[in-house]
């Protein structure tokens, strides 16, 4: 198919003025991939599905949404009024923003479970440090833009979600108030917060889309990493990407939408998880709901916060659990680079992912004393996972390594 | 390994990649639906008006469904000026297209327009690209130069591309305009209030 389409004359016609072929060579039927590759490193391409996803569904909803808080006759706002707006009045309103709420959590998912994989198999380790730190960049961005598009509905949540997230920032020593400031524009959460935030989330997928062309583009110089973590020889035991990945990511991308179709047609709040249901109740500035949590994507790093006494420090610990992903391909000494042939690390990593998951739990509780203990202490395993890497190489039998994939 | 059945590969390649595209192709339908007339849109439909409040002669301006409407009191004179120039229309009795009719035309008043001939409802919007005609009610030059031809029977003249209608807007012979004002339902709840959509 794609070689016939390369043989047509109004293809060698664009070829001449392009270079498509050496493009669609370099990149897709003669780039490299180790056929080994396990369902693990489907989750890239579909990222990039729900990326071109909420892209499309966020255009639609910018043409009904109107971020004011100004008041209506009702009784509501602007910007809580346009949102039910477009859930009643809106062609396919109700599915368009369904998509775009639950797209914001498959996002996560499919992030979560890519990062995941690239700690399990190494794929952070060098020569991939640089895309792995990329990504790390996407990963926040992605928070942020998940950040400000929370507030946009301008509910319950929104409004005390976003109070309480600036208020973090005002924490911070001597830069505190005044970024805490720039982010309100005003002396708390209202109008004006709203309609930057909106110009905000607007920008940030742009800024995703040209820093994923960058991690994209990272990977195709170092090539995919792979469940033995072994370095490949082109030919031997890699296969081109066209054919046979791209098959495979389409498939993965099937399996994908049947989960996120079910969820958007038949659960799109996903009892609570994926919409909030105090978001439905219009922002009061004179009263915080009685239990206020971030969506389930944002909880671990809140039990982080919340786990010290010091508001500072918990600000600062909160943004160094994100921080440290930067260092983490410095901070692993190993040789091996999968999980596969590291006992030590396997058991430290799984651990890890369990606490992660715990973490995510205790955040989205009312806190208990009991659960700020399970929480403290998982943020310390937290921190250990990393800053143990040094020292595991050292006592770690790492298993032999195959020869070939 | 044994031999690959490429028709059996091409026939698997265009079933699969055929759904594929008529999966992605259906996605248009919601996404091109929204930017549809939403329904609270569509739901704002109908003005109510007191014709009453028009003077004799007077032609007023109003707003339906975010659209200018016409509203004049026709005096006995201009009702006189609906006669003798039939032969000057594209459309006398108002029956090229559906809009330009209403279901309470009856053959009494297919010439007026109007449920009560002395005010004419109709949406003000030429029907040649949509700009507000000007009202230029008196027969002949006197009033209006060379702006009007010279056996001018009264009515409208469209300053874009000099549409002419008459006091019926009804469309005359030579305009760029293709039909006549377009005409709207409407009934009287009382004797002067008229409920428009």
């Amino acid at each position: 198919m794609l070689e016939k389409m390369m043989k047509s004359k109004l293809f060698g016609w664009i070829d001449e003025r392009t270079g498509a072929e050496a493009i669609i060579k370099s990149q897709l039927t003669e780039y490299e991939v180790p056929k080994n590759l396990n369902y693990m490193w489907n989750f890239g391409s579909l990222a990039l599905l729900v990326l071109v996803l909420q892209i499309l569904t966020g255009i639609f909803l910018a043409m009904y949404y109107k971020p004011s808080a100004a008041l209506t006759y009702g009784g509501y706002t602007v910007a809580f009024d346009s949102v039910e707006r477009i859930m009643r009045d809106v062609n396919f309103g109700w599915l368009i923003r369904y998509m775009h709420a639950v797209g914001a959590s498959a996002f996560f998912v499919v992030v979560y479970m890519h990062i995941g994989r690239g700690l399990y198999y190494g794929s952070y380790k060098g020569p991939r440090e640089l895309l792995w730190i990329i990504g790390v960049v996407i990963l926040l961005i992605m928070q942020g833009a998940a950040f400000f598009g929370y507030l946009l509905p301008w509910g319950q949540m929104s409004f005390w979600g976003a109070t309480v997230i600036t208020n973090l920032f005002g924490a911070l020593p001597v830069i505190g108030e005044f970024l805490q400031e720039v982010l309100r524009g005003g002396f708390a959460v209202g109008d004006p917060t709203l309609n930057r935030f909106f110009s905000l989330h607007y920008l940030f997928p742009l800024l995703l889309v040209a820093i994923v062309g960058g991690h994209v583009h990272a990977l195709h110089v170092v090539h995919s990493n792979n469940p033995t973590g072994l370095d490949v020889h082109a030919g031997k035991s890699t296969i081109p990407f066209h054919p046979y990945y791209t098959i495979k990511d389409a498939f993965g991308v099937g399996v994908f939408l049947l989960f996120y179709c079910y969820v958007v047609f038949f659960n799109p709040q996903m009892g609570g998880y994926f919409i909030e249901v105090d978001n439905y109740v219009p922002a009061n500035n004179l009263q915080t709901p009685p239990h206020i949590a971030p969506v389930w994507y944002l909880t671990p790093w809140y039990t982080i916060l919340r786990s010290f006494e010091s508001k500072l420090i918990g600000v600062l610990a909160m943004g160094a659990s994100l921080g440290i992903l930067f260092l983490l391909p410095f901070l692993d000494r190993s040789k091996v680079r999968s999980a596969r042939y590291r006992p030590v690390y396997r058991q430290m990593v799984y651990l890890f992912f369990v606490t992660v998951i715990i973490l995510g739990y205790c955040g989205h509780s009312a806190p208990t004393p009991t659960l700020k203990l399970i929480g403290q202490i998982s943020t310390a395993y937290y921190f250990a996972f990393f800053l143990l890497l040094p020292f595991v190489p050292m006592f770690e039998k790492t298993k032999p390594l195959p020869e070939e994939i | 390994m044994s031999e690959t059945d490429q028709t059996r590969r091409n026939f698997l390649f265009a079933a699969a990649g055929g759904m594929g595209g008529i999966a992605a192709a259906a996605t248009v339908v919601p996404f091109i639906g929204s930017m549809l007339p939403a329904a609270d849109t569509l739901a704002a439909a109908t003005t109510e008006f007191d014709v009453a409040t028009v003077e004799a002669g007077q032609l007023v301006v109003i707003q339906w469904q975010g659209k200018p409407v016409f509203v004049v009191h026709r005096t006995p004179e201009l009702l006189k000026q609906v006669d003798g120039h039939d032969a000057m229309l594209k459309d006398p009795n108002s029956e090229a297209i559906e809009a330009v009719s209403a279901e309470w035309i009856t053959p009494e008043n297919r010439k007026y327009r109007a449920i009560k001939p002395e005010y004419l409802i109709t949406v003000a919007s030429c029907t040649h690209l949509g700009c507000i005609p000007l009202f230029k009610p008196s027969p002949g030059r006197a009033e209006w130069g060379d702006s009007v031809p010279e056996d001018w029977p009264g009515g409208w003249h469209c300053p874009c591309h000099g549409s002419l209608y008459d006091v019926s807007a009804r469309v005359i012979n030579g305009s760029p305009a293709p039909h006549n004002l377009h005409l709207m339902p409407y009934k009287y709840l009382s004797e002067t209030r008229v409920v428009i959509g």
